[in-house]
Parts: C-alpha cells; structure tokens; sequence
C-alpha cells in the first residue's frame, strides 16, 4: 500500500512538474540495473563464503557463544555478525541479511532487525576513504570514532525500535 | 581489513568443514552461495531499477533542490565557516544520499572533500560531513526492500519507518559526538 502511494505521488508529482516522466524514469532505472550488476561480483563471492561459513557449523558455534549475552539486551544472535559486517562491505553485508532472511524467514523479528540495521549504516570506513584520498587528507582525526559511534547508536535504535 | 574477514569467513569455515568431517557439504556450499548470489542480484535488479527510477523522477521535479535548501541552513551551523561551493556539493551528496542515488552521490562528495580539506589533516567541517555521510541519511532503503521482496516477505515496506528512526539516531549522535570530540586536543 505504502508504496503504491509513494509511487503514484512519484509520478503524478513529476507529471506536474513537467519532467518528461519515461526518459526520467528509463534514465534512473539504468543507474538500478548498473548498481545492481555492480554488486553481482562482490555479492556472489561474499555470499559464497559465508554459506561456507554457515555450513561449517562455525556461525552456530558462535551464535550459542554469543547467546547469553545478546539475550539481555533483546538482540537476536544471528545479527551479531552482521553488525561488525556493515561498517567493512557492503556487498557482505547485504550477502549476510540475504542469509538471515534465509534461515530465519523474511518476516522474522531477525529479518526485520537485519533490514533495519542495513539501511540506517553505511559502509564507513569505504566511503571515508574514497573522499579522503581524493581530498588528500592523511590524518582523518576523529572521523572513524564519530562514525563508528553514530553507527552504534543506529544499531541500538534498531532494536529499540523493533520490538 | 575486508581481506581479512573474507579470509576469515570462507578459509575457517572450509577448514573447519574439513576437520569435522563436511568436506564435500562446505564445498558444495561455496557453489551453492555463488548460484544463488546470481540468482538474488537478478532477482533484485528489476526492483532496484523501478526504485531508481521514481527516485530519479522525484530528483528532477525538484525535490533535490528542496532537499538542499532544507538543509543549507543546519548545515552551515554545523560546519561554520566554509566556501558557499563546498556547501552546495555538501548538500547536493547528502540529497542524492538520501534519494538512494548513490551513483550521483560519490562524484559530489569528493568535490566536497576536496573543497572542505585543509592540508594533510581533516578539517572540523570535513569531519563533519564525512560522519554525516556515513551515518547515512537514506529515505528509501531500496536494496533492502528489494531483498525482502525477492523473497516474498508479506510487508516488504515495514523496514522503512523504523530504518528512518534509526537513521535519525545515528545520524544526529554522530553529530553530537562529533562536536564534542572536535575541541580536544588528542586527534
């Protein structure tokens, strides 16, 4: 419903504006597939790996490692990898909610929480480096701190808000 | 650093897989993940273009430069002084960060950086936007949702409200650190 409504105001508001509303669309739609096919390579093999990770047993071993202590603050265990993925790679990360939602269902309380986590981080210390070396700048100071910091406070409203 | 976790994750779990015995499971795993990766990104391409494609209608009727004369103002309260150039790029990134038009984004926040850069070390406002940047100020979390729907979730959407909620709260601590931590002398 939402996004039918999102799409329709899209349109009709483009319409109004008098933006010539298919080449727009075709030309946005290009940079979709383009960013799709990007990540096809960087996806596959992250994917790849962590099934292997998975399959080994490794990932339970260390869910039931780290149950315990996730349990007290209301965080499912299988998003504990994920979290210390999404500041290194955007691919893995996106590779390990597609595991999630896997194993876990796409309507599970983990999905959702894997989801959430996904969209409200980036990958920091990628694109910190992408604009420090072409500003030339050696010393990045407390940018990867404040980053991280803001990244945990993400995480931490992410489960705060899905109960 | 990602060498490090891919080394980790695929060299531990074959090693692991062999030592106890799941030689032939891990390895067909690893064909597994690589199949199914294909079939996911193609699964998701269609979506992720429809995504692109209303965001970039919204970014030509304008919302862009809604979006950045919305944000001009706390921006420039929060950097202080900068070039009024480095400003408009600064602005122009985070709109196309926050349509998911990442493409369009990169190119202007490197004309930021390099616009916001004094010397070898990061100025207080290139902190700034780079901790803004990477707190990720994303409307419409297209690729997660897509992700949700190539597996048939029943509200692909119910990400989106608790994803701004979270953004916000990241983005805004990332803020407040960040000003704190701009006054001491150890970085």
């Amino acid at each position: 419903m939402v996004l039918s409504v999102f799409a329709l105001f899209c349109l009709g508001y483009a319409f109004v504006k008098k933006v010539p509303v298919y080449e727009g669309f075709v030309d946005g739609a290009r940079e979709g597939v383009r960013t799709a096919a990007g990540i096809l390579p960087s996806l596959m093999v992250m994917l790849a790996a962590i099934r292997v990770w998975e399959e080994s047993g490794l990932n339970e071993a260390l869910c039931a490692f780290l149950l315990p202590v996730t349990e007290k603050i209301g965080l499912p265990a299988e998003v504990v990898p994920l979290m210390l993925m999404r500041p290194l790679s955007g691919s893995g990360a996106l590779a390990m909610v597609e595991n999630i939602m896997e194993k876990c269902g796409p309507d599970s309380r983990e999905s959702l929480l894997a989801g959430v986590m996904m969209g409200s981080s980036e990958t920091i210390f990628y694109t910190t480096a992408v604009y420090l070396s072409a500003a030339k700048v050696k010393h990045a100071r407390h940018t990867i701190f404040c980053a991280l910091m803001a990244c945990l406070a993400g995480y931490i409203g992410a489960i705060l808000c899905c109960p | 650093m990602l060498q490090i976790v891919f080394f980790v994750l695929l060299g531990m779990g074959l090693f692991y897989g062999l030592m106890t015995g799941r030689g032939d499971r891990v390895f067909s795993a690893l064909m597994e993940g690589a199949k199914d990766g294909i079939g996911l990104v193609m699964d998701m391409m269609g979506v992720m273009a429809i995504f692109c494609g209303l965001m970039k209608l919204l970014s030509l009727s304008g919302v862009t430069e809604k979006l950045n004369r919305i944000m001009r103002k706390p921006l420039r309260f929060l950097m202080g002084k900068v070039p009024e150039e480095a400003l408009s790029y600064v602005t122009m990134n985070l709109s196309a960060n926050m349509l998911g038009l990442g493409n369009a984004a990169t190119p202007m926040g490197i004309e930021a950086a390099r616009r916001l850069a004094d010397g070898d070390r990061a100025s207080n406002a290139l902190c700034m936007f780079l901790v803004i940047n990477a707190s990720s100020v994303q409307l419409m979390p297209s690729t997660v949702v897509a992700l949700r729907m190539a597996h048939g979730a029943a509200n692909p959407e119910a990400v989106i409200w608790p994803g701004m909620i979270a953004t916000g709260i990241s983005t805004l601590f990332g803020i407040l650190c960040c000003k704190w931590m701009e006054k001491k002398a150890w970085f």
